[in-house]
């Protein structure tokens, strides 16, 4: 019988049990590569897959768990001499008895954002095994042991390019209900199902007992069968033990059938033994369908955001209208945009819009870049926001967890472009009310394109809790009568259409004097009409504190607590604030700007420069003040009077203040800005720290930076060099092992023909190493790395 | 046995950081202190280990399995052990993701998390070493031994790690460059001899502020190994 003919059968399937443990036992060695046993020992592969074939086992997985090219590269075999005899022994031992599938574990490096392995890479590596697993024949894959929600969407991806196989997905997690890397089964679920796994499962790590508490969180956020293959207990750190035996086993499992799982099987330290008295256990008794229903939810890899309430998006990470956002994104200055993403988290948003559209860039490149580093740093669900379907893909393909497209429209061309997307990706979409006519002027014709889109998706298969509406806020200074057919609009598409609404908010005041008003009220309006999903700006106090009060008046916030918690212990204020950083400053006492830079008072540089302003141009603040006391520190570091912390402090504090000068910088006194210094910790190290504390000495001496991260390419460093028309580049590395590729470097920028001085620095850097490698300069310390930029650019 | 930090050494964090203890200020001692209880809030140590008996050869160590660790310097460190305990540890990848997601927001405290994240991956080690030491009554063991150390290189971390079933165990994996993922993480040999061995100081060779010391510069030591 087919697998997915077996999974519409009311009784359990039966998987079979650990493999590596079964191999030790037979007499594998320590050191010897158990990938490797299918040329080695067939001989006991065989009867190792014949002893669970005969145990009662309906799906065999053949000996491929670590045959990928990562891991096989040390034992000199491809994946092409491996996978083939590995499928062929199990299909030999299966004998038509069961089924065979292509087992996929972990590459064995980590992915970005903790490691290096790129995400695209990642899906390469499974693709060769998939491909070549396909060739020799499997039934189905089981994509297993993993701990990184990104590598499972890595390896499912694999699968899903390359073959129409069904597909088991199983991670392995730890007691807390995590993986190592802190990914939950609820995220694993709404971002597994939505990519078009037939199975979700646990299996390894823990024992039967501890079960139950997953597989109840698993079944909360997928309808999909689920598969449970534990370790033969808890291991005995050190040891090869495990502590239950077969009975205890074959009884904790059995235990498991009232929660409604499908798939039953072991992992490490079972045996044909604990498969036996499991289809024993298992014997009579048949799987109820329990109807699950799972609730309109977005997720990161490792936060669930059911949109249950009103959510909040947060619109800042957007170039429209923001001349700061602009030059971020000129500079490929993504520090900014996580600053803005840190913000507007701190300040309660619960999704971020992510829209980086320029016409001066390369908007899928940037878009792929900046998603990859907010995941690194937020755990917040991201809004994909761009009207082109390339990059959309491209966001999707790295975006690790269940995202929103915004956006889609009642054209259909662009439903055609971009549904099959979020189909495939399983994301939520946003569908706007309007079409290639424009914004209709009436809350019916808003509700008929509504309905088109919902129906385009259910087609495409998309759930109707996936399909968010907006309704299109239009200004009211232009025409007044728009809002209340917004939010007549708003109100049927919830009722008559049951879809999760989303609106950006802040359009409605634009042209009116004190918009913060008239924002925070349509805000409130159109939440009592049923919006879910405002766009907003959440660093604006008085459009959190009208979400805040609407749960509170609409008995959603349970006892006021989340109230409270924000506001316990303010002081009663209508009025406005800009940042939250503004108002947690501390009130500047004596001390002058000066004082304040050398101790390194963070809090009090902003209100100090503000006040300094006053009486004097910016520009005189930066010269006469900020940078001689960013020179006394420096002087006293270098010195031995003060520490590196101390030199981090001032540099901070002074930041703070130039943010404040900054603001109050004419367009064109920017553009007096010195010339740019690319900054990158070479290929093949990780270890930046360094590097970030030279990028912020830097800034403070008003040098723009274009920092490129740590593991550069030398070839991205000489296109930003080039790009940027970078008179100085600074690289780093801390290892001995990637001095080698600091010299391969600067060799390519010397290739290139580019004009640009090199200065290096890190920890096993010397001068004379730094200049037989070809460097200009070798900068010992982050102060020095400020007097060669002097010396090269002034 | 799981392992809990609950307090780091803050005069190590310090030396860590660039800084003499004597010399910080009350601030950054608290700035110090309220990072070292942010830190150990959100890291899991998890570690492992393994017996493997030894055989020295003209280049190296050759470990049970068959893992040749090359090099003069752990051979002689490891003269007069038959057996050593390979272990992993780390902080895992939460350490990493909470220094990543503050050098966006403040610099200084950043790099008071990096380093308070060294000294708590060493206070693990330490605590490891206690414990293992435990395991083998009546012996004697030289100092834990690292990667990098001397000419023992990188380049077996992948391999170590697989002794270690580390990814699988502890989530623990190489970079193709030979590098600890997550970061902050320690792979060593602790050598068991069955009779007494010549006990030498750590010193310097596995400090995590090797590189930038102040003291190592002006020729001294700070005295913490």
């Amino acid at each position: 019988m087919e697998f997915r003919e077996l999974l519409k059968t009311p009784d359990p399937i039966l998987l079979d049990g650990g493999m590596g443990t079964m191999l030790q036992a037979k007499g594998l060695k320590l050191g010897e590569h158990p990938e490797l046993a299918a040329l080695e020992h067939p001989d006991w592969l065989l009867e190792i897959h014949r002893a669970y074939a005969e145990a009662g086992t309906q799906i065999l997985c053949a000996n491929t768990f670590g045959a990928n090219r990562e891991k096989l590269r040390r034992t000199g075999k491809t994946v092409e001499e491996v996978i083939p005899p590995s499928v062929a022994i199990a299909r030999e031992a299966a004998a038509g008895r069961a089924l065979v599938a292509l087992d996929l574990g972990p590459t064995g490096q980590l992915l970005e954002p903790t490691g290096t392995l790129d995400f695209e890479t990642a899906v390469d590596i499974f693709a060769q095994q998939v491909k070549c697993a396909v060739a020799a024949g499997v039934d189905l894959v089981k994509i297993e042991t993993m701990t990184d929600l990104q590598e499972c969407r890595a390896a499912l991806l694999a699968v899903k390019e390359n073959s129409d196989l069904p597909v088991i997905v199983s991670l392995t997690y730890e007691e807390r209900g995590r993986t190592f890397l802190g990914h939950s089964p609820a995220c694993a679920a709404l971002t597994l199902e939505g990519m078009g796994a037939d199975v979700i499962g646990i299996n390894c790590s823990l024992g039967p007992r501890e079960m139950p508490a997953l597989v109840e969180e698993l079944a909360r956020w997928t309808t999909l069968p689920i598969s449970v293959k534990p370790n033969a207990g808890l291991p005995d750190p050190g040891g090869a033990g495990y502590d239950i035996t077969a009975d205890e086993f074959a009884q904790a499992m059995a235990d498991l059938t009232q929660l409604g799982v499908k798939l039953y099987g072991g992992c490490c330290g079972t045996t044909p033994e604990y498969i036996a008295k499991l289809k024993a256990s298992l014997a009579g008794r048949t799987i109820r369908e329990i109807p699950r229903h799972v609730p309109a939810a977005v997720c990161s890899p490792a936060k669930v955001v059911p949109i249950d309430r009103v959510r909040v998006i947060g619109e800042r990470i957007n170039p429209t209208g923001k001349k700061r956002m602009k030059e971020a994104l000129l500079r490929d200055d993504i520090d900014y945009m996580l600053l803005q993403a840190l913000e507007q988290t701190q300040a309660g948003a619960d999704i971020l819009d992510v829209n980086v559209g320029l016409p001066e860039i390369d908007e899928a490149d940037m878009m792929v870049k900046v998603v990859k580093a907010l995941q690194g740093v937020s755990d917040v669900p991201l809004q994909l926001d761009s009207t082109r379907p390339e990059v959309l893909e491209k966001a999707l393909r790295v975006y690790c967890g269940k995202a929103i497209v915004n956006s889609v429209n009642g054209d259909a061309e662009t439903l055609d472009a971009i549904l099959p997307l979020v189909k495939k990706y399983g994301a939520a979409v946003v569908g706007l009310t309007l079409d290639k006519n424009g914004i209709p002027k009436t809350a019916l014709d808003r509700l008929d394109i509504a309905r088109k889109i919902m129906n385009r998706a259910l087609n495409y298969g998309i759930r109707r809790e996936d399909v968010y509406i907006d309704c299109l806020t239009l200004t009211v200074s232009a025409e007044q009568q728009a809002a209340s057919q917004t939010l007549e609009a708003l109100h049927r598409v919830k009722k008559e259409l049951g879809l999760k609404t989303v609106l950006g908010v802040s359009n409605i005041s634009f042209g009116l004097p004190a918009r913060p008003l008239v924002n925070q009220n349509f805000l409130m309006m159109a939440m009592t009409r049923g919006l879910d999903l405002p766009i907003i700006n959440p660093n604006l106090d008085a459009m959190m504190a009208a979400v805040r009060c609407y749960h509170l008046l609409m008995n959603i916030d349970t006892e006021a607590r989340a109230y409270i918690a924000a506001y316990g212990n303010a002081s009663v204020s209508t009025s406005i604030t800009q940042a939250p950083a503004a108002q947690t400053a501390a009130p500047a006492g004596e001390r002058t700007l000066s004082q304040i830079v050398s101790a390194g008072l963070k809090g009090e540089a902003g209100p100090a420069a503000r006040r300094l302003l006053e009486t004097a141009a910016p520009m005189e603040v930066v010269d006469d003040i900020l940078i001689p006391a960013l020179d006394k520190v420096g002087a006293d570091f270098e010195a031995g009077r003060v520490f590196l912390p101390q030199l981090i402090q001032a540099a901070g504090a002074a930041q703070a203040a130039f943010d404040v000068i900054r603001e109050s910088l004419r367009p064109g006194e920017e553009a007096a800005n010195k010339a740019p210094i690319v900054l990158a910790t070479v290929k093949g190290d990780i270890h930046d720290i360094g590097k970030n504390i030279v990028k912020v000495l830097l800034e403070n001496y008003g040098y723009p930076v274009i920092d490129l991260g740590k593991d550069v390419e030398p070839a991205a460093v000489v296109e930003a060099a080039r790009k940027h028309a970078a008179p100085l580049v600074g690289l780093s590395a801390l290892m001995t092992t990637t001095l080698n590729s600091m010299e391969d470097t600067i060799r390519q920028l010397r290739q290139a023909g580019l004009p640009c001085k090199v200065v290096v620095g890190g920890a096993v850097l010397t001068a004379a190493y730094a200049q037989k490698i070809g460097a200009d300069f070798y900068a010992r310390d982050a102060k020095q790395s400020v007097d060669v930029a002097r010396q090269v650019i002034g | 046995m799981p392992i809990v930090l609950t307090q780091l050494d803050t005069n190590e964090v310090l030396r860590y950081m660039g800084c003499p203890p004597e010399k910080a200020g009350e601030a950054l001692l608290s700035q110090v202190e309220d990072c070292a209880r942010e830190l150990l809030e959100v890291v899991r140590p998890r570690w492992n280990w393994r017996t493997v008996n030894l055989a020295f050869e003209e280049g190296g160590v050759r470990l049970e399995g068959g893992l040749l660790l090359p090099g003069t310097a752990l051979k002689a460190h490891l003269a007069g052990c038959d057996r050593a305990a390979l272990f992993c540890a780390t902080l895992g990848a939460e350490a990493d993701t909470l220094i990543r997601r503050t050098e966006r927001l403040d610099m200084a405290r950043a790099l008071a998390l990096d380093c308070c994240a060294s000294a708590a991956v060493e206070a693990v080690c330490d605590q490891i070493e206690t414990d293992l030491q435990g395991k083998f009554p009546g012996c004697f063991f030289p100092f834990r031994f690292s990667p990098g150390y001397g000419d023992l290189p990188l380049e077996i971390q992948g391999e170590l790690l697989d002794l270690l079933d580390a990814p699988r165990r502890v989530g623990l994996c190489a970079t193709e460059n030979h590098l600890l993922t997550p970061r902050k993480s320690v792979t060593a040999i602790l050598g068991v001899a069955a009779g007494e061995i010549e006990q030498i100081k750590r010193s310097c060779l596995g400090c995590p502020a090797q590189g930038s010391c102040h003291y190592r510069k002006a020729g001294g030591h700070c005295g913490i190994s």
